[in-house]
Formats: structure tokens, sequence, C-alpha cells
């Protein structure tokens, strides 16, 4: 026999698809759903429906959009001469945070890693090729592509792998600096942090 | 570094505390009372990890959800600090003063060497028992050696999995060898940096080794990379890469990485002989001893200080003759932890240590002419 009533068990269940949701999480969510009012539950379907009709990829940069292209690549105020290659569309928002970068995007969403099955036909590489082509990018010859992938094992390798995949088309290409936070302590600054820094220190 | 006190909650079967002496501490009872436990309490508190288990829920006392270790360690005579790590199912949370740290920066706290039987495998089992002897004593100099381990042994399975993937799939040797290249290029790095260290430390060992401990053998140590004889190691980078390139096809067929700094070895000899061969058991465990206090005189010269020495079941893995050479060797140096279930032993050491017998789970002090920290509280303090 089921602990819960079906509506219920299958709601855990879907809940428990869901990344970072255990069996726990599972149930208080569901429990959740269950003393929420009906408008509230209506106003979180609707935009769970919402969310899956109007949000598509962009098709030059793979941002999430409403509209295609993106603000990003449809704007004529940004610095078409230079793609920044991140992992996943909140990398870009960490980014653009710091309003010091104006060049285009390019969303890989996800890193290589066959553990979890992805191989590089995986990742949303295939249009980034044919971006640095100035025909493809409003006339403007790309310059750089900076590799923004995250600083662990496998979003070295997608950096090293993107690299090689440039590198006969001459194309500069650079990656993003690991080290120091900045603003912090060096006291409070975690050892590996620390030592990557010195291992990359530059001269002044 | 000394372990003043030890406060046990729901610790297998412990509960209490216990005040130590800042030299010898022989830990007795009846088998199956506990002394081991107290053992792997402070390897716990020092390393966060059990030497008997490695899923940390199997250590919490039955019927209860969390479990507690607390210990105070003097670093000097002004610096204490209060280590914590509690248990509660499968996470361990660690804390330094009451508040909460995370592994790089709680480890190095209190530096543990521990003799046990598991130990033994340094000596007498295959080569990942020795490799993990390094990389420990690695680790006790240099804290962020971890993170480079961690990221090895992550590019040795994404490695492992490519290749499996690429045989099922049946992939060209060319196909294969230009999707490794991500991977293999960390492995290089890794790899490299895995090897400098450990050629260092082994030095550092072998200028440290009290060779002739227990008489006229003597112990020499060697590490072998398994590199060695395939070309020139002064530029391991570039030997690596050259072997990584022709042997694609033979990674291929085995489905798993074949070279690497995880395919190393220490060569352990005695008299010029291979201790895992030809060792007796009384030799193999003279060996053993003799790397431990090695490894505690490396840390000494590198710290400015000991770290605690520990010793599982003295007697029996020990004679007599060595266990008092070895005891000897320590005192002036380490605070010593040894348990043993022989009244003998604790009759002949009763005016040079502090006795503390431990019968169900607590910890009790036997009146000795040894001085301690403080006075000794035993049952179920509250915590
Ligand atoms: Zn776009």
């Amino acid at each position: 026999m089921l602990e819960y009533a079906e509506p219920v068990t299958k709601l855990i269940d879907e809940f428990k698809r869901l990344p970072g949701v255990g069996q726990k999480s599972a149930q208080r969510l569901a429990f959740h759903v269950l003393r929420m009012s009906e408008a509230e539950v209506e106003r979180l379907v609707a935009a769970l429906e919402e969310v899956k009709r109007k949000i598509v990829f962009c098709s030059i940069c793979n941002n999430l959009t409403d509209v295609d292209p993106c603000r990003f690549c449809a704007s004529t105020n940004r610095d078409r001469s230079i793609i920044c290659v991140v992992e996943e569309p909140y990398n870009l928002v960490a980014i653009e945070k710091t309003r010091s970068y104006h060049g285009l995007y390019h969303i890989l969403h996800g890193s290589l890693s066959p553990i979890r099955g992805i191989a590089p036909e995986d990742l949303r590489l295939a249009n980034l090729l044919p971006r640095l082509r100035p025909e493809n990018n409003d006339g403007v010859e790309v310059r750089e592509v900076i590799l923004a992938t995250n600083p662990n094992t496998e979003g070295e390798a997608t950096a090293s792998y993107i690299s090689r995949l440039l590198k006969p088309l001459g194309v500069r290409t650079t990656r993003i600096a690991m080290g120091m936070p900045v603003g912090s302590d060096l006291e409070y600054v975690d050892e590996v942090t620390m030592d990557k820094a010195l291992a990359n220190r530059h001269d002044i | 570094m000394l372990l003043e006190s030890l406060e046990v909650h729901n610790f297998r079967n412990l509960s209490g505390k216990v005040s130590w002496s800042p030299g010898l501490n022989l830990i007795f009872g009846d088998n199956g009372q506990g002394k081991t436990n107290w053992l792997e309490a402070i390897y716990l508190l020092a390393t966060t990890k059990s030497f008997r288990t490695q899923r940390p829920q199997e250590a919490i006392r039955f019927d209860e959800n969390l479990a507690i270790v607390r210990g105070v360690v003097a670093r000097s005579r002004e610096v204490q600090r209060e280590l914590q790590v509690t248990i509660q199912g499968s996470t361990k949370t660690l804390s330094v003063n009451s508040k909460r740290e995370a592994v790089a920066r709680y480890l190095g706290q209190l530096h543990t060497v521990a003799f046990t039987a598991d130990e033994l495998e340094v000596v007498r089992g295959g080569p990942d028992a020795r490799r993990k002897f390094l990389d420990r004593g690695v680790v006790s100099l240099h804290h962020t050696y971890v993170q480079t381990l961690a990221d090895y042994q992550r590019v040795i399975r994404q490695k492992n999995r490519l290749l499996q993937d690429a045989a099922d799939a049946e992939l060209s040797i060319a196909e294969t060898a230009a999707r490794l290249e991500p991977w293999n290029e960390q492995l290089i790095g890794l790899s490299a940096e895995i090897h400098r260290a450990r050629v260092d430390y082994v030095n550092r060992l072998n200028e440290a080794l009290e060779r002739k401990l227990f008489g006229h053998e003597e112990v020499s140590i060697r590490y072998v990379s398994s590199l060695e004889s395939k070309g020139d190691l002064s530029d391991y980078e570039a030997l690596l890469t050259d072997r990584l390139r022709l042997r694609v096809q033979a990674e291929m067929a085995a489905g798993y990485a074949l070279i690497g700094a995880h395919r190393d070895d220490l060569e352990i000899l005695f008299d010029g002989r291979d201790m895992r061969t030809f060792g007796s058991s009384g030799q193999q465990r003279s060996a053993l001893i003799i790397l431990d206090l090695a490894a505690v005189s490396v840390y000494h010269s590198w710290h400015s200080e000991y770290p605690l020495f520990l010793m599982d079941d003295v007697d029996a893995e020990l004679d007599r003759k060595r266990i008092d050479h070895l005891l000897e060797y320590l005192e002036g140096r380490t605070q010593t932890f040894v348990t043993t279930s022989k009244e003998g032993l604790v009759e002949r050491y009763a005016d040079r240590a502090y006795l503390v017998e431990v019968t169900n789970g607590i910890a009790q002090e036997i009146n000795t002419s040894v001085s301690k920290s403080s006075t000794v509280i035993t049952g179920t303090a509250g915590i």
C-alpha cells in the first residue's frame, strides 16, 4: 500500500525528479502545495506553463529568451567583436552584474563530463564557429573569444576543448583568471585559492 | 601540539570526558569495552575520518542520531583551540572554537600519525596503501594538496568513463584521442604536481629514517614512478605527454587510464630485499614503525611541533622488545596514545604512563604518579 494517497504520492515523485530534491524535501514541498490556496496553485501552474511556452533558446547565443534573437544579440550597443563563452545562463547574469563587459555571449548549457554522459556534441557549440564569420555577425569580425567556464575539472576540460576548436581559426582565445576574490582580506581566502593566485601571479 | 582533553557523546559506545597526559597515555581494558573507540575518536577529531569505516553514520551509537567528538588542543602555552566533529546521519560538521569550518581549514589543527592493523597494508598490501601513506604525509605539510588529489581523481574518473564509452560506441582511435585531450591535458599537470610532491616527501622521509631502530637490518625506501625506464623523468610533463600519445590504443582496450601518478608505488626494502615479498611479519611491522616515525620527524622539522602518535593494540602488533624501543624513542617527542589488553604491559609502564581504563565505553583514570592536564570526569556527561 502507498504511504500517501495516490495524488500526493504522484506529486512527491514529480518533485523528486527535480535536481537536488530528495525524498524529505519532496515531501515538504508536496505538503506545502496542499496548504496553498487554490489561487496560489493556479498562479504556480500558470508560471510553469508560461515559461515552457514563451522561453526559447536564442538562435545565435543559446541564451534563454522570450524574443529571438535575445536582447544581447539584438542590441546595437554591444561590442560584437568579443564573445564570452559561459556554461549556464546564470553565469551570464553574474558577468552582466559587473557592468564592465559589453560584448556578446555564448551559452553552452553544460560542460564536458563523460560521467554525466555529456560529450562535445551535447553542448550547444555547433552555432559558435559560424558566429566568428563577419557575414554572420553584422559584418563585424570577432577578435576575441573569452572562455569563462567554471574553474573545476569539467570547466577546464570544456575550455581546453573549445580552445582546440578555435586554434585553426586564428581568433584570439583567452581564459578568465583564477585567484583572489577582491575586497577580501588575505587572511580569509581559502588556501587553495591562495595557492592558485600565487601560481598565477604577474609582473607589475 | 597537545590534546588536553576529549569529550565524546554517543560516538560508538563512548560517552564522557577524558583529560590526557602530554606524554604516554596507555588505554587499557578487556576486548570489546571500547579502548579502540577512544583512539578512533582522537583520529576522527584529527582527520575527520575513521580508520575503521567509510560511512560516518556507523559510528553513531545505536538508536541515537547524533554523535559528537570534541577536544581541546593546545598549540602553545597560550593558544588553545576547541575542535569538534559532529556526525548526524551521513553528514559531518566541523567546528573550531564553536565556529563552523570547511574541511580545508579544519585539517591541520590536529595531526596524528597512527599505527593500526589496517595500516599494515602499507608494508604488505598493494601500491594503493603506499600511495595513500605518502599522500597523507604530503597533506600534513601542504594542505592544498588535498585539492590536487581530488582534482586528479576526478580527471581519472572522467577519463575512465570516456574510454569505456568510446569502446562501447566503437569510436576510432583518432576520435577517442581527440576527446581525451582536454582530460589528458589536466592529467599531465596534476600528475606532475603529485609526482614532485611525493618524490620530495620520500626524500624527506629518507633523511629522517631511523634505519636501524630495531636491530641491524636496514630499511630503505624509494619512490617508483610508473614512467621509470620509459624515458627522462626530469622532464616529467614531456615524458607523460609522449606516453599518453603512444598508449591511446592500449588505454582504449583496457577501458581505463593506464598512465599517471595513480600507477606509482613506494619501494620498501629491508636489507635490500623487497619488504612485501621477503619480509617476515615482525620485519614488516618494524619497517612500518620506522616509516611512521620518519613521518613524525618530517612533520616536526616542517612545523616545529610534533604530531600525536596513535597505536592500536600495541601488543598484538609488536613484541616486547620492539614496544620498549618504540616508546623509548617517542618519549620526550610526541604525545602518544596506545591501547592494550595486556595487564603485563600496564604494570611494566605504570610508573611512566598515564593509565586510563576503559569499561563499557567509560574511561577512568587509574591513580599514578604521572601528571595530566586536569581532573578526569567520567560517566555520561551532558554536552
Ligand atoms: Zn542571443
